[in-house]
């Protein structure tokens, strides 16, 4: 037997059908009126703003700060109160909880009463966390992101936020952001060491003379910080002049790196964005290992380790050029 | 046309489902804001004809993800328009299944008999910002690669199954080939078949039960007295 609430919630509901109109046509316009709407919106956004394409993924370039899709700026933007160990409250927990809160909302509010009046409970919180979100949205577009690399380390962090209260990108630049009248320290952390940049920030002129850096007089820790911060830029490992030769000798009649090699292999330019070192290595001299079906033959005995070693900081420093 | 609809009838009485899905009756009341469900259901169509389109020419490999993002773009007929439509149908997406549920939330929509189309339709949800979680991914582009970091390391810090599910879904410790790949299958294939069956589901409740009517105040003499 049905609950007698139950009961007069169906009765108001087929005497509210039967003053209703039918679905077709009626409804059925309304809706294909609105979808069309959206249509021409959508289709006028494609057209006029488009989709972009950022430059091929580097993963080695952690100076690149990411930004979500809007839709998840609210998420990112929750974890910045959040810091250390508690990040995983803001991360997972709150999140998680409230998913289980919607998913047994109508075992919670139950009974006739639908009017937002006349449950003031669940009104407040729906409009108490719709006013969050937006506001945690709007916050997360105008605050800056950070690397993730940058972010997990504090030293790192610190070095980065020094960076950018110092002015320093009014002179120098780092992957193209910045001024150029001061060297360009994208690739600072594979040029010069810890001692050197230390050096370098006590006294710009001792290591360096003639050079028109101001001296910052900062504190030694603000020093650390900074030079942690820099030693991050650029770390692809040198390798030495005989390596481009070593390429185009034994590599480049099968494969492309920057426009230049044969076609018979696949083009090796940017191949540091999905494989590492190691496994590079191990696939010059013995590439049956991974892939037997490879006709390429292997280096073992015929480059030395060090070559090998040398040949693959070569190749894995190569990036792609886009015009 | 008569004599086919007729012979059609005679075996899979189809006039029967003319009168339950388009001559059923919409409660009184009943304004544009109700247009909210239909519309997902448009939006959801446009990003399965673009995404069919777009897998066409993509690769996901990251060999030739990019390259192939980058063909599709400036080479395929109408490729970028593709694209584009893709990308903002997305956005699209989220806003109006999202706007969907408040205007659920607010007007007590998902009470008694509807708590199941609410359930259901919050999965939906779900499923919609995993597709554009694991759909920013594949150009392969730095603020995919990097998104994903961001997104992987913050799964990573679930309590107790946060590193396992952070390496499911990067299907290893580092952020590379496998993940692309998972994501792209995941994209594709996954959450395809899972939203395809929710909404099957949450199409049904709605035809079953009818779309229901606007809140009425509770009065000591109304309805719900």
């Amino acid at each position: 037997m049905l609950e007698p609430w139950k009961q007069k919630v169906r009765q108001r509901y087929d005497e509210l059908k039967k003053l209703g109109k039918p679905f077709f046509p009626y409804i059925i316009f309304k809706d294909t009126l609105v979808i069309f709407l959206a249509f021409l919106v959508i289709f006028y956004l494609a057209a006029a703003v488009g989709a972009n394409l950022e430059e091929v993924a580097n993963p080695t370039d952690t100076t690149y700060n990411p930004r979500p899709e809007w839709y998840f700026l609210f998420l990112f933007q929750a974890l910045k109160f959040f810091p250390g160990s508690l990040e995983a409250v803001a991360a997972i927990i709150l999140p998680a909880m409230a998913i289980l809160f919607l998913v047994i909302l109508p075992f919670i509010d139950r009974g006739p009463k639908r009017h937002p009046l006349d449950r003031p409970f669940f009104t407040v919180l729906g409009v108490v966390a719709l006013v969050g979100l937006v506001s945690l949205t709007i916050m997360g577009m105008e605050a800056p992101m950070l690397n993730p690399v940058i972010h997990r380390d504090p030293q790192v962090m610190a070095g980065y936020q020094l960076y950018g209260q110092l002015h320093c990108n009014y002179c120098h630049s780092i992957q193209g952001r910045g001024g150029n009248a001061a060297p360009d320290l994208g690739t600072v952390g594979a040029r010069h060491d810890r001692d050197w940049l230390t050096r370098h920030f006590r006294d710009p002129n001792q290591v360096t003379p003639g050079s028109v850096m101001p001296q910052l007089n900062l504190l030694p820790e603000e020093i650390d910080q900074l030079v942690t911060y820099l030693e991050t830029l650029g770390k692809s490992e040198p390798f030495t002049a005989a390596a481009p030769k070593l390429f185009s000798e034994n590599c480049g009649a099968c494969h492309v790196i920057d426009g230049n090699g044969g076609e018979a292999g696949p083009d090796l330019t940017a191949i540091r964005t999905y494989r590492d070192k190691a496994y590079l290595a191990d696939y010059i001299q013995s590439p049956q290992q991974h892939n037997p079906e490879t006709a390429m033959p292997g280096f073992k005995g015929v480059l030395t380790d060090r070559q090998v070693e040398d040949l693959s900081r070569y190749i894995l420093s190569t990036q792609r050029h886009h015009h | 046309m008569r004599t086919l609809v007729d012979w059609l009838d005679e075996r899979l009485q189809i006039r029967e489902i003319k009168v339950a899905l388009f001559d059923r009756k919409i409660p009184k009341g009943v304004g544009w804001i109700y247009t909210l469900g239909s519309l997902s259901l448009g939006i959801f169509l446009l990003q399965s004809v673009t995404g069919i389109l777009l897998a066409m020419n993509y690769s996901p490999s990251p060999q030739f993800a990019y390259e192939s993002v980058s063909y599709i773009t400036h080479q395929v007929t109408l490729g970028n328009i593709v694209r584009g439509l893709h990308k903002w149908g997305a956005s699209a997406m989220v806003l109006i299944v999202t706007l969907h549920m408040i205007r659920v939330y607010f007007m007590g929509s998902y009470k008694y008999p509807r708590e199941l189309s609410w359930v259901v339709g919050v999965f939906i949800w779900l499923i919609v910002m995993g597709f554009g979680f694991t759909g920013y991914l594949l150009p392969w582009d730095q603020k995919g690669y990097w998104a994903t970091m961001v997104g992987t390391t913050i799964a990573e810090q679930a309590p107790l199954v946060g590193p396992a599910l952070a390496k499911l879904l990067r299907g290893g410790d580092t952020l590379g080939t496998v993940t692309l790949t998972r994501f792209y299958a995941i994209h594709v294939l996954v959450l395809p078949a899972l939203v395809l069956t929710l909404i099957a589901l949450h199409l049904f409740f709605v035809v079953r039960q009818g779309i229901s009517a606007p809140p009425e105040r509770d009065k000591p003499d109304g309805p719900h007295a």
